[in-house]
């Protein structure tokens, strides 16, 4: 019991945002092949959406994920249309579609500047600073519903990817995209569909982290890097590796206050990073994706 | 196209930009951002060495800007090292750097490279902002007035290094290591196939690379008089160089030049009145150049001179489909 | 390559224009430059260093300016916005000193751009006044050409650590007490951690420092280094940080359900900002220490500047307000006895100062033996649940007494 408990049960609270905020960099990886470098740019700009929600209407953030995921999935789809569709496929695109993505991203950057300024902000919901006990330890009650929320949404997933004929379109895609259209899948569809879903969940973990965290137009940059640590960590065969991966970056993070400064907790996600891209090159990504 | 043709070309540059303050009447303002100018034209032409030569984008080598800069002002405050060595320590120190990180990552390919870049950068960042017996930590490293050289000295110091890494560019693309590079951008196996050892050369270039960004570190930091770890390994300086790349044209020899002429003057018109607005414009830049026109201004100067429609129309429905 | 240079240098003549150094001739108007974080993390303490900045422009030019030798010439403030970058404070500078060729310079609002742009002052030689860097490294350079008006961080601590130690002799907080020291990794925090280490072993036996971590300046998340404090199980949370990372942490804190028998996070905590992010509940009893407080008199230069600043903007003036305001003036007054433009004349009269103020104490000076940073006490408030925030200390300005320990902790 005690501290080592206490921060056990804060890093698994972790790691359900984690598994969020991943899987949608995980989806349009798998589908597309691309590296979206937008997503941290998404995950603040829905953040900036649920401030002004809050704001202006009086939703309270978690009520405004279902407006969350249908703006985020409007705006995936006009950036595949717009944008990435012309990048070529394969490795030639690979570098193209960095670029392109990263030039999204300070475009969205840059719009939030000029709405918002760069003022921090803060969604100061009523609840935002009680706790709730739980096992002994005393946890944020915002943290905890973030938990639940990104445990549904991943739940959610799971049987969307395999119980529905999308689903299933989705992962045959994903596997490879000739066959796909042998057995008569519309594969530009499902592109369109997957970035689209890919952005709305990156829409979804902006929401919560908005919840969690003070935010300005240039936050999302660690949140982008710490999805790529999960994909690459758990693989994108299974929520479940999704989770796992999840887990262990939080876990890495939380419990490294014991061996390293706090100050310097923020940096372990990165050199966990490139320390697993060193020892499984060509990462985890390999064949079996999206089983 | 002759041999001599281009380094005359550029001896004539270098003379007519050696003599200008001289010669023209300069405002001691734009003398002095011309003179930073050449520096990140240098730092850009570095940077194309790995991302444009090899085809490996990296989004982190502010790492090396700074540890060149912090080495340099290290030297210089505490060894009492001349400048000039000052800044020769941190391009080597930088170099060792890139080396120690780029050894095992650039076996990665691609995106994966990339993001283990974004990954050394922050780590980096993060390390020397809290290590601050070295860095000074968030309040920095105040180099001594005395002794270092002036803004308006400095000037020809940039262009002596811009003429460097112009050399170094050109050295690199006409010798056996820039075929060999090419060979390794077009397809790594079948360049080990060639006889070309991939990890060696890539380590070369990626350690060239390093020490050049480097020492412009080190120029900064005596350009600046003031450094400080947030500002120097911040990732928007890895951005600015890979942007001064892309615009100019990624992989071309001289295209990283043009693109920092035009990221300086964006970013100093900008500067005064709107200084918010410019990152958005890098970036619209940075998708239009991507979707029309990958080799950048290089690839438009070319286009105009050639006047070759079929050709453009041809690669954007290539692209389309 | 030759296109690129005409490119990037125009056709601006001159170098050697070098005019308004020269003592000879008065100006039409005498123009102050001047970069503050208008955008940016500290956005919100720009805004107010600006109006303290506007207000003393308001009133030197509201009888005709500056007196300069028996002619009263009007001042001009050139302000740009830095967006809290030190890379931008540093090149606005430059552009404002060798291109607009202002006569002098006000510094920027925060530690960590004061630091990097005073080097630019200091390599024109163009008289530096800031009202907003405290550490006491910007000053301990050598350097002559900048000045002040905060007194030093480490003075900070020292004051408030008088009154713990108040409460301590009194019994209401525990002899030796545990100390959970937290600081932001700049120069301001390295000074507040100095004052309340030198304070601590200049009373053996009556403080721990069981915790000793700092944290990175614009923290998002600061889960880590409060999951230390609660830890090491502190009686006195005592906190060096600025307004944005005062914010987020105290709300983390808060959601963690953490509670010391005392919290202080150095100057900040009476800002209505952070009443209105945190709530009253969450800024209750938290214990700071500031350069000015309106309550320290109604009299005199304080009533005046009060007075004057609530009729311009509505509102009743902050310490960062107080400090723009001085810092102006006391560039004015330097000018107005040098009788020149000159910079090294006002630069020596700003030297020599010795001014009535409304700052502790009711004189600014730059004193030369502290690198040209002013150097008066602290007044030590703490936020009460009534909305009020008295100063508790020292005893001769108190409008109201402390409160310790904090009854807000349940066991």
């Amino acid at each position: 019991m005690g501290e080592a408990f206490t921060l056990a049960v804060s890093a698994v609270l972790l790691a359900g945002f984690y598994s969020a905020m991943a899987y949608g960099l995980g989806l349009i990886y798998g589908v597309l092949r691309i590296v979206n470098l937008a997503h941290g740019g998404i995950i603040m700009a829905a953040a900036y959406l649920a401030w002004q929600l809050f704001d202006r209407f009086a939703i309270d953030p978690f009520l405004a994920i279902p407006i969350a995921l249908v703006v985020f999935f409007a705006v995936g789809v006009a950036i595949y249309l717009g944008l990435v569709r012309f990048i070529p496929r394969g490795p030639a695109g690979g570098v193209q579609s960095l670029l392109l993505l990263f030039g999204v991203w300070l475009v969205i950057r840059n719009a939030a500047y000029l709405l918002f300024s760069g003022n921090e902000q803060v969604i100061h919901t009523t609840y935002a600073t009680s706790s709730v006990s739980l096992l002994g330890g005393s946890f944020s009650v915002t943290r905890v519903a973030v938990f639940v929320v990104a445990l549904v949404t991943l739940l959610a997933l799971h049987l969307l990817l395999s119980r529905t004929f999308l689903g299933r379109s989705i992962r045959a895609v994903a596997q490879n995209p000739e066959s796909a259209t042998l057995v008569g899948i519309d594969v530009h569809r499902v592109y369109v569909i997957s970035f689209g879903l890919g952005t709305a969940l990156a829409g979804l973990a902006g929401v919560l982290a908005s919840t969690l965290f003070a935010f300005t137009p240039s936050f999302g940059a660690s949140e982008l890097l710490k999805s790529f640590v999960i994909i690459v960590l758990g693989g994108l065969g299974s929520v479940v590796g999704i989770a796992l991966g999840a887990l262990v970056l939080a876990a890495a993070e939380v419990f490294a206050v014991y061996v390293v400064p706090p100050y310097l907790t923020a940096a372990v996600g990165f050199v966990l990073l490139v320390v697993v891209l060193v020892l499984r090159p060509g990462g985890l990504f390999g064949q079996r994706v999206l089983r | 196209m002759t041999r001599w043709r281009p380094v005359a070309g550029a001896a004539a540059a270098f003379l007519a930009l050696y003599l200008a303050p001289v010669l023209l009447p300069i405002d001691e303002y734009t003398h002095d951002i011309v003179g930073l100018t050449f520096v990140f034209m240098a730092a850009a032409l570095a940077w194309n060495w790995v991302g444009g030569y090899v085809g490996q984008i990296s989004f982190g080598h502010s790492a090396m800007f700074g540890v060149g800069g912090f080495v340099a002002a290290r030297a210089m405050t505490a060894l009492d090292l001349p400048f000039v060595l000052a800044w020769l320590a941190g391009g080597l120190i930088a170099g060792g750097y890139a080396l120690l990180w780029g050894h095992p990552t650039l076996r990665l390919r691609g995106p994966y490279f990339s993001i283990a870049t974004i990954g050394v950068g922050e780590a980096t960042r993060l390390i020397a902002t809290y290590w601050s017996d070295f860095t000074g930590g968030s309040s920095g490293v105040s180099l001594p007035l005395a002794g270092n050289p002036s803004k308006f000295e400095l000037y020809w110091y940039g262009l002596y290094l811009l003429a460097a890494a112009v050399a170094v560019s050109y050295w690199l693309r006409v010798s056996r290591i820039g075929l060999g590079l090419l060979a390794i951008k077009e397809d790594v196996e079948a360049a080990g196939d060639l006889g070309v050892n991939p990890t060696l050369y890539q380590d070369v270039v990626l350690f060239l690379s390093g020490v050049m960004v480097g020492v412009c570190g080190g120029f900064y930091a005596s350009y600046q008089a003031f450094i400080d770890p947030q500002d120097m390994f911040s990732f928007d300086r890895s951005i600015g160089l890979i942007l001064m790349a892309v615009i100019g044209g990624i992989g071309t020899v001289l295209g990283p030049i043009g693109g920092a002429v035009v990221f300086v003057i964006i970013q100093e018109y900008l500067l005064a009145n709107y200084s918010d607005l410019y990152l958005g414009l890098y970036g619209l830049l940075l998708i239009l150049i991507i979707l029309f026109e990958p080799q950048g201004l290089t690839g438009l100067l070319r286009r105009l001179l050639r006047l070759r429609p079929h050709r453009f129309r041809r690669e954007r429905r290539e692209a389309a489909t | 390559m030759a296109v690129l240079s005409l490119a990037l240098t125009g056709c601006i003549p001159g170098r050697d224009g070098d005019d308004s150094d020269s003592a000879s001739g008065t100006p039409d108007k005498i123009v102050i430059g001047a970069t503050l974080p208008l955008t940016g993390t500290e956005s919100k303490t720009g805004a107010r260093f600006k109006q303290g900045y506007e207000l003393a422009f308001e009133m030197e030019n509201a009888d005709g300016g500056i007196d300069v030798g028996g002619t009263k010439v009007p001042v001009e403030l050139q302000l740009l916005d830095d967006t809290t970058d030190q890379a931008k404070a540093v090149n606005l500078a430059q552009r404002l000193i060798t291109q607009d060729r202002v006569n002098f310079f006000l510094g920027t609002y925060s530690t960590a751009l004061v630091e990097a742009q005073s080097t630019v002052a200091e390599q024109n030689k163009i008289p530096y006044v800031t009202g907003g860097g405290a550490a006491t490294s910007i000053y301990a350079k050598g350097y002559t050409w900048v000045f002040g008006t905060l007194a030093p961080v480490a003075n900070l601590a020292t004051t408030e650590m008088e009154w713990i130690a108040e409460q301590q002799a009194a019994g209401a907080l525990p002899k030796p007490a545990k100390v959970a020291l937290v600081w932001e990794n700049t120069s301001h925090g390295k000074d507040f951690r100095k004052g309340v280490q030198d304070f601590a072993t200049a009373h053996p036996g009556s403080y721990e420092i069981v915790t000793d971590e700092s944290f990175a300046l614009d923290g998002k998340d600061f889960s880590a280094i409060l999951s230390t404090v609660r830890a090491a199980k502190a009686d006195l949370f005592m906190v060096d940080a600025h307004l944005p990372d005062f914010i987020t942490m105290q709300r983390q804190y808060l959601s963690s359900n953490m509670c010391h028998q005392l919290i202080t996070y150095g100057a900040r905590g009476t800002e209505s900002d952070a009443k209105t992010a945190l709530g009253q509940t969450g800024v209750d009893y938290i214990l700071s220490a500031v350069w000015w407080n309106k309550q320290q008199g109604n009299a005199g230069l304080n009533k005046e500047f009060v007075e004057k600043f609530t009729a311009m903007f509505g509102t009743a003036p902050e310490w960062y307000q107080a400090l723009g305001y001085e810092a102006a003036r006391s560039l004015f007054t330097a000018i107005a006895r040098a009788g020149t433009v000159d910079k090294a004349a006002v630069r020596d009269q700003l030297s020599a100062l010795d001014m009535d103020s409304i700052l502790p104490g009711g004189k600014l000076r730059y004193p030369a033996d502290k690198g040209g940073q002013a150097d008066y006490p602290f007044v030590v408030q703490q936020n009460l649940p009534d909305g009020s925030s008295p100063i508790i200390y020292p005893a001769e300005v108190a409008t109201g007494k402390g409160v310790a320990p904090n009854p807000t902790c349940h066991g």
